[in-house]
């Protein structure tokens, strides 16, 4: 009964118009709103406005019109992608990349996490993944010059190898069957380090008891590793592997822009890498309108498999991300 | 029988593990021994693990040679990044501030909206528009500007200042405060750990950004320390004629040397901070994998 009494009573009391609402509102919080200028300014103008500015993909823009005036072309882009033929390399080599990123790379920080955390030596462990996730923090641009440095045909220290054992140089940069691999390895090289902290933090947080219930029954350190460790993480791991396909169109753009060149374009050429040459590269006028209708293409397709994945990610493991 | 079986899984992991984190770090030391070696060892191909004919003469020579860019490039680069990572804590920061309000009534509006431009990008050429038509080609202010509230840092920040207690709000309030004086007074002492995170992952970020100056700062004198080494060492290709061999104080320099000696320092600041600023990047990798 006394809730009722206190809802009628609320109900008495007579709302205020909404205009003499704003204005109190507005005076008793005015601090905070001017505190939020900066927020709005970049929520507008820098986060939203990009996302209006996708509209281009149904028009012919032309930077004379601007968004508002150029003309309206409805489907017309997404017709011309279907009818491009190189579409289907482009498609190609970013699946290629992706996949390989996902069975290459994927399992190589769930590995060395559930290895680091054999370690007994504290010292050992935090310097070992210090150390392995340094490259993390290193620039796509030192990373891919190292690279170049490093396979350089005439003094590259893996040539000087080659040599050594009487082989002949290989021009790794300019070869397209070396491109995949480089890249998966400087991946592998800037990124499993940094994986690694997210495993090693939920190695930490299993129940020490499980362990001790293992050693009663005679359990040796594989099974413990992998009879324990591994399933007691894994819902970390399929978040994380979630994750990684939701990302599985979204390639290092920096790393490739910076590894690429024209004589690999047939394996290195990716849809962002051409969306970028499109966009800033191309002679005359550039296609923009294209560019971000290839652009919405691949982030309908990312999107899909996200759903997709994380289906399959409830149905098989009772883990999903939302 | 059984504990030195235990023990040679001990050996052997050890091992393997310090040998992995040698090769993550072998390059950056290669890249230091090149730099500092004399040019005449390493046209024989002499240097691997440590340096032959100790000298700094490399860089001196990359940081003096104005065509190279590579001093003009790294000043650029440490100007965005200071005044980046500043403009961006205080902007993050005052912007999880009001969001995490109460009073506010619209902040779940604006959380949504801040929420769905996380998870809907753009794309680049929508961006570049919106960016041109705001003034931002060749103006190095788009460096430090448009992407001073990284959204995944706002959650961070406001989760964090959401979970401090709103009595110390209102006490400030008893005693007369606004909400500047409570943020600056109240809040911004207790936030110090949260806030060294964000800025060491902004300051990462902007440092190590090659894209967004790529798209926007053609212009050479805006131009990075990446631009500058993806010019140098990459455009350049073997066949340079950007370095020829010089001979400085007495000291050989070939193109490898110059080279190592441009890679070294333009990772040479992140290297240096590392040691100290490595706890809040692990900490920020937590947190933020929790929240993404």
């Amino acid at each position: 009964m006394p809730r009722m009494l206190k809802k009628a009573s609320a109900e008495a009391v007579p709302r205020k118009p909404l205009k003499q609402r704003i204005i109190k509102d507005i005076r008793k919080n005015y601090l905070l709103y001017l505190l939020l200028i900066p927020g709005i300014i970049t929520l507008v103008l820098f986060k939203l406005g990009p996302l209006g500015g996708m509209v281009i993909a149904f028009e012919d823009f032309s930077a004379f019109q601007g968004v508002f005036g150029s003309k309206w072309v409805g489907l017309e882009n997404f017709k011309r992608i279907l009818q491009d033929p190189y579409m289907i390399t482009l498609v190609k080599n970013t699946v290629i990349l992706a996949v390989l990123s996902i069975v290459v790379v994927f399992p190589i920080p769930v590995l060395f996490s559930l290895f680091l955390n054999e370690v007994r030596q504290a010292r050992i462990k935090n310097s070992v993944q210090t150390l392995s996730f340094l490259p993390y923090f290193i620039s796509s641009a030192v990373m891919v010059s190292i690279l170049y440095t490093l396979v350089s045909p005439s003094y590259g220290l893996i040539n000087n190898i080659i040599k050594f054992f009487g082989g002949t140089p290989i021009y790794f940069m300019a070869e397209p069957e070396w491109f995949r691999p480089l890249y998966i390895i400087l991946q592998i090289w800037q990124t499993f380090g940094y994986s690694s902290i997210i495993y090693l933090a939920g190695i930490t947080s299993i129940d020490q008891t499980l362990y001790e219930a293992a050693e009663v029954d005679g359990a040796n350190r594989w099974q413990k590793m992998f009879k324990i460790t591994l399933p007691q993480i894994s819902s970390s791991i399929v978040v994380m592997l979630i994750i990684s396909i939701g990302n599985i169109f979204s390639v290092d753009l920096d790393r490739i822009l910076l590894m690429y060149n024209p004589s690999v374009y047939e394996t290195a050429d990716v849809i962002q890498s051409y969306v970028y040459r499109i966009g800033f590269e191309s002679t005359g006028f550039p296609d923009y309108s294209y560019g971000t209708a290839v652009n919405i293409l691949k982030s309908i397709i990312a999107f899909v498999l996200v759903i997709i994945a994380n289906k399959l990610a409830a149905k098989y493991s009772e883990t999903r991300l939302f | 029988m059984k504990r030195k079986k235990i023990k040679l899984f001990d050996v052997i992991n050890n091992t393997v593990l310090i040998l992995i984190a040698a090769i993550c770090v072998y390059p950056f030391l290669y890249i230091f021994f090149v730099a500092c070696s004399d040019g005449a060892f390493l046209a024989r191909g002499q240097v691997t693990f440590f340096p032959k004919g100790f000298n700094l003469e490399a860089f001196k020579y990359v940081l003096n040679n104005n065509d190279l860019n590579v001093f003009g490039g790294l000043l650029n680069s440490f100007i965005y990044t200071a005044a980046g990572t500043f403009v961006a804590i205080a902007a993050t920061y005052i912007t999880a501030y009001a969001l995490s309000r109460p009073q506010l009534k619209q902040r779940y509006v604006l959380m949504g909206l801040f929420t769905i431009t996380w998870v809907f990008e753009a794309g680049i050429i929508p961006q570049y528009i919106i960016y041109s038509a705001c003034g931002f080609v060749n103006n190095p202010l788009v460096m430090i500007i448009p992407s001073m509230i990284n959204t995944q840092f706002l959650i961070i920040c406001k989760t964090y200042l959401e979970g401090i207690p709103l009595e110390l709000e209102e006490a400030a309030v008893v005693d007369g405060a606004n909400q500047f004086q409570i943020l600056a007074k109240v809040f911004m002492p207790i936030s110090k750990p949260i806030l060294a995170t964000i800025g060491t992952f902004y300051a990462v970020q902007i440092w190590n950004q090659y894209l967004v100056p790529q798209m926007y700062l053609k212009d050479e004198q805006f131009q990075t320390i990446q631009q500058v080494l993806k010019q140098v060492v990459i455009t350049s290709g073997d066949s340079s004629t950007t370095f020829r061999n010089v001979v400085q104080n007495g000291i050989l320099l070939n193109q490898q040397n110059l080279k190592a000696a441009a890679i070294f320092v333009a990772m040479v600041p992140i290297i240096c901070v590392y040691p100290f600023v490595q706890k809040y990047f692990k900490k920020g990798i937590l947190i933020g994998s929790v929240k993404g």
